[in-house]
């Protein structure tokens, strides 16, 4: 193993030991969970009394519901009495130069590509005044409003924008949908805001806007974007640069509402803290994300890049109601070490002529265990409909497993799945031929794996499309050969 | 020998064998030991993850008693079920009672044993393969059949024996006016590098209800090779739940193709067990259902050591309200490296109100393999509707040609003529029912 790989590997296996020290805000707020810590939680959030009952309403629904057991990971459940449900916005370590951070983390930031001003960020240096974060961030927020977009945290829009909410929220994941989605809909701490209205194309990525003011909304993040008649956007959660966080459990809640002729694009990287050698420590992601194409002619895409975690259960979905709707899943899921992924998608086809794609590719090494766990459902009523699925594994190392669980249904005689998967790992031969056209061996492979995703990371808004082709790289070094 | 016992179908097993007061004298171990699982083991359900989409309903709506073993009804008229090739190799069992009127074998390399169970119950090798590698978790059929099985076939082949001539193993189901439950036995033990083609068929005379739970054993030793067709065209009222399992030794093939026709439910859990390196196994099937027919199956491919292929081609054709559910399992255990599986589902959906759940599925704990499934559910192509019309055919025939083409696939691996004649006449049958 190269002093390089070392360096990165201690830093990916190390407890992250700079900056965000416990806070002092929160001290005074008990741990546990019951209703009067709701109704505390829900008063110092300020929040009207709808959404107070809405919380109420939820954690009842949480109390008698059971913890789900079928997927396939094995974990120490979480303690929920042991949590603390409330916590204020993070405060960022405050260092005065980039010389002062850690410099494994600086080396993966270039191995990254990310800009120098960006680094800074992320690493939470001050800014100097070359680059004004405020302005941009400002100009941004100027250019949404003019195109009349909200787009501002979730508590924000409970006071702001209570219809909206009102309306939307628990309409694609209800409070009861599962054990997850019930506890984040009775606890959730912020999260994101998004309105698109009539006929609008958002003027930005909103990706980009998370690059310069990269939020944090604590462990149950709650996000809700709704797209109007004839609206698109596109939404980037996430980050390349590993991140660390002291909550183990993360429940969040994602839902899309796409009406006629909408069009939403959501992307996801993520690379939380996935525990030591031995699969000690590291962060449960336990997501519950769906979207539904309520409208004709609606589409929502959810790409995903998942590469952190301890534990990652997590099935974004598409309920394809609208007549002519299109649902799209790209996935490239990475496991190492001893690191458990069970994802994949669902695709609900209710309407006439709707459309599913699905591609999941799934990298495992070490001693990790990954699976592909999807649904296709085509409704009776869900004439002409298609459904393409394409999951692909790959196996690094002897001592890791690659699963598949897809469960296809199909209810007329109009309608057609295809599903195709294939198992397979990193050929001697390609890395052969390679080799034999003077590439080095660690680069063949990583051209082989750049290759056996790349039909998913196309599929990435541009600017991270590159930074995650280094990230698989930076992931899988040392693992293979 | 045994009493006629009546019972509520939910607590079937138990009830059967609290009434019968005692277990049958045989095989004593096996039974007692089945008993204990049917006493601990609930029957399943919908909530069951194996069973989240079956209707078991045509089993619990019903009561089933045992059927009373003293009695094969020797002046039934079976001629038309024999197969030409098999006139001299054939076992014959009406409503799970050996018929020896009705069966024949003769002319059987030196050594070779085809008969009843019940008369080689202290045979060694019997004694010391029954029972032995039909280990399905949190079932109770295998200990139905374990516990209630009286007459079977028990075929041994020894070391470097070919038996020519295909065996034929004929189980018919009269007209009973009482809804009863039959538990059909095979035990097959192939020594090094012998071979034979089994042919297995369960007809149902009648359309009563009645509930068939069949357990085949085949154990192959290194070299042996094994060619296994199963027919089932059970009363349109019955239900089958059948568990074949097939254990590998190194070099042993095991080729086995099903064909459904009939039963208002079937249920099929084959396994082949890959036991040492280098082997070589096919798990087809065919499936043609239709009105409210249910068909199920449940495969697993288990391959624990290196070099293993395998293969499966899974052919369904549902019509009317009919339902079909596939669940593949390939298994892949940790170092049974060069592995090659092939897994194929292709469903062909040509009515609206059936219905079509499929779930292939892979589990790979091995580097150096290469495993693949594909699942499609889908329908004729208009393309080649009209292409066949084009050349002078109805609509209908067009269909019916094209359906026929589409089972044909399966069809065609019969090693024996005159089970693919027979096939292809239950083929047209199902496309130009009108």
């Amino acid at each position: 193993m190269s002093e390089e790989t070392k360096a990165l590997e201690s830093m990916i296996g190390e407890e992250y030991k700079y900056g965000f020290t416990t806070d002092v805000e929160y001290e005074d707020f008990p741990k546990g969970i019951s209703e009067d810590i709701i109704r505390e939680l829900s008063s110092r959030k300020e929040e009207p009394e709808w959404m107070l009952e809405f919380r109420l309403k939820s954690y009842r629904a949480w109390l008698e519901m059971e913890e789900p057991e079928w997927f396939n990971a094995t974990y120490t459940k979480p303690d929920f009495e042991n949590l603390l449900y409330y916590s204020a916005p993070k405060k960022r370590p405050s260092l005065d130069s980039l010389d002062d951070v850690d410099p494994n983390i600086r080396e993966t930031y270039e191995k990254l590509g990310i800009p120098l001003e960006e680094q800074k960020m992320l690493a939470g240096v001050a800014v100097d005044a070359v680059f004004d974060s405020v302005s941009v961030f400002t100009s941004f927020k100027e250019k949404l409003a003019e195109a009349g977009v909200i787009f501002c945290s979730i508590s924000e829009a409970i006071k702001e924008h209570p219809d909206l909410v009102k309306k939307y929220m628990g309409s694609v994941i209800p409070a009861r949908d599962n054990f997850y989605a019930a506890l984040n809909s009775a606890v959730f701490s912020d999260g994101s805001f998004c309105y698109i209205p009539k006929n609008t194309a958002c003027p930005m990525e909103l990706s980009t806007y998370f690059r310069i003011n990269n939020m944090e909304s604590g462990q149950f993040e709650r996000t809700l974007i709704i797209a109007e008649e004839g609206a698109s956007v596109s939404y980037l959660e996430g980050c390349t640069a590993p991140m660390y966080d002291e909550n183990q459990l993360h429940a969040a809640v994602v839902e899309l509402i796409a009406l006629d002729h909408a069009d939403i694009k959501y992307s996801t990287i993520q690379n939380w803290y996935s525990g030591d050698e031995n699969g000690k420590g590291g962060i449960y992601n336990f997501v519950t994300k769906r979207g539904i194409c309520k409208g004709n002619h609606s589409k929502i895409s959810w790409t995903q890049l998942e590469t952190g975690s301890a534990v990652t259960l997590k099935y974004p979905s598409v309920i394809l109601q609208g007549d002519h709707s299109i649902g799209e899943f790209y996935s490239v899921a990475v496991t190492t070490k001893k690191q458990q992924a069970d994802t994949g998608t669902k695709m609900i086809h209710l309407g006439k002529n709707t459309r599913s794609t699905i591609i999941s590719k799934g990298i495992s090494a070490g001693e990790s265990n990954n699976s592909y766990r999807g649904e296709v459902k085509i409704g009776k009523k869900a004439t002409g409909s298609k459904n393409y699925s394409v999951c692909d594994s790959m196996l690094i190392g002897q001592s890791c497993g690659a699963h598949t669980f897809p469960y296809i249904s199909s209810e007329n005689a109009s309608s057609s799945v295809e599903h195709e998967a294939t198992t397979s790992r990193v050929g001697e031969e390609q890395i052969f031929y390679l080799m034999q056209r003077g590439i080095s061996e660690q680069d063949a492979i990583s051209m082989i794996i750049n290759g056996f995703v790349k039909d998913v990371l196309k599929e990435l808004p541009l600017e991270f499309a590159v930074e995650a082709n280094k990230l698989l790289d930076i992931k899988l070094e040392g693992s293979v050969g | 020998m045994v009493k006629m016992s009546t019972v509520s179908t939910k607590e079937l097993i138990h009830a059967y064998v609290q009434l019968s007061g005692k277990l049958r004298e045989n095989f004593n171990e096996l039974r007692s030991q089945a008993k204990e699982t049917l006493d601990n083991c609930p029957f399943p359900t919908k909530k069951d993850e194996e069973w989240r989409f079956t209707d078991l309903k045509s089993i619990t709506s019903n009561k089933f008693e045992s059927v009373d073993t003293s009695v094969a009804q020797a002046n039934l008229e079976l001629d038309e079920f024999h197969l030409p090739e098999a006139m001299n190799s054939r076992l014959v069992f009406i409503d799970g009672n050996f018929s020896p009127s009705h069966s024949a074998i003769e002319g059987m390399p030196d050594g070779v044993i085809v008969g009843n169970i019940s008369d080689f119950a202290e045979h060694e090798q019997l004694l010391s393969h029954l029972g032995t590698i039909t280990n399905y978790e949190d079932d109770v059929f295998v200990p139905l059949n374990d516990v209630n099985f009286q007459d079977g076939t028990f075929i041994y082949v020894p070391k470097e024996t070919v038996i020519e001539q295909p065996i034929h193993i004929l189980n018919v189901f009269t007209h009973r006016n009482n809804p009863h439950f039959v538990t059909p036995r095979v035990l097959f033990v192939g020594e090094m590098f012998s071979k034979a083609t089994i042919i297995e068929e369960h007809i149902g005379l009648s359309d009563n209800v009645y509930l068939n739970v069949p357990v085949n054993e085949f154990r192959l030793y290194s070299g042996a090779h094994v060619h296994h067709a199963r027919i089932q065209r059970d009363s349109k009222n019955a239900s089958h739940i059948s568990r074949p399992v097939a254990m590998l030794d190194a070099h042993a093939e095991y080729h086995s193709y099903t064909i459904c026709l009939g039963s208002k439910l079937f249920r099929n859990e084959p396994r082949v067990i890959q036991n040492a390196e280098e082997v070589d196994f096919t798990v087809d099937g065919l499936v043609l259902i239709d009105g409210e027919q249910i068909a199920d199956t449940h495969s697993i491919m288990d391959h624990r050591f290196s070099h293993g292929n395998s293969h499966q081609l899974h052919k369904v054709v549902v019509n009317d309200q009919a339902h079909s559910i596939f669940n593949g399992k390939i298994f892949v255990a940790k170092d049974a490296q060069k592995i090659d599986s092939f897994q194929e589902n292709r469903n062909l959906l040509i009515s609206d109100s059936g219905k079509v759940n499929t779930k292939p599925q892979l589990e790979i704990f091995a580097d150096d393999v290469r495993c693949s499934h594909g699942a499609t559910i889908g329908q004729l192509q208009d393309e080649e509707v009209f292409y066949l019309q084009s050349r002078g055919l109805t609509e209908q025939k067009s269909r019916e040609l094209l359906v026929y083409a589409f089972a044909l696939e399966s069809v065609e691996s019969m090693a024996v003529k005159s089970v693919e004649e027979l096939l292809l006449k239950e083929v047209i049958a199902y496309t130009n029912r009108d």
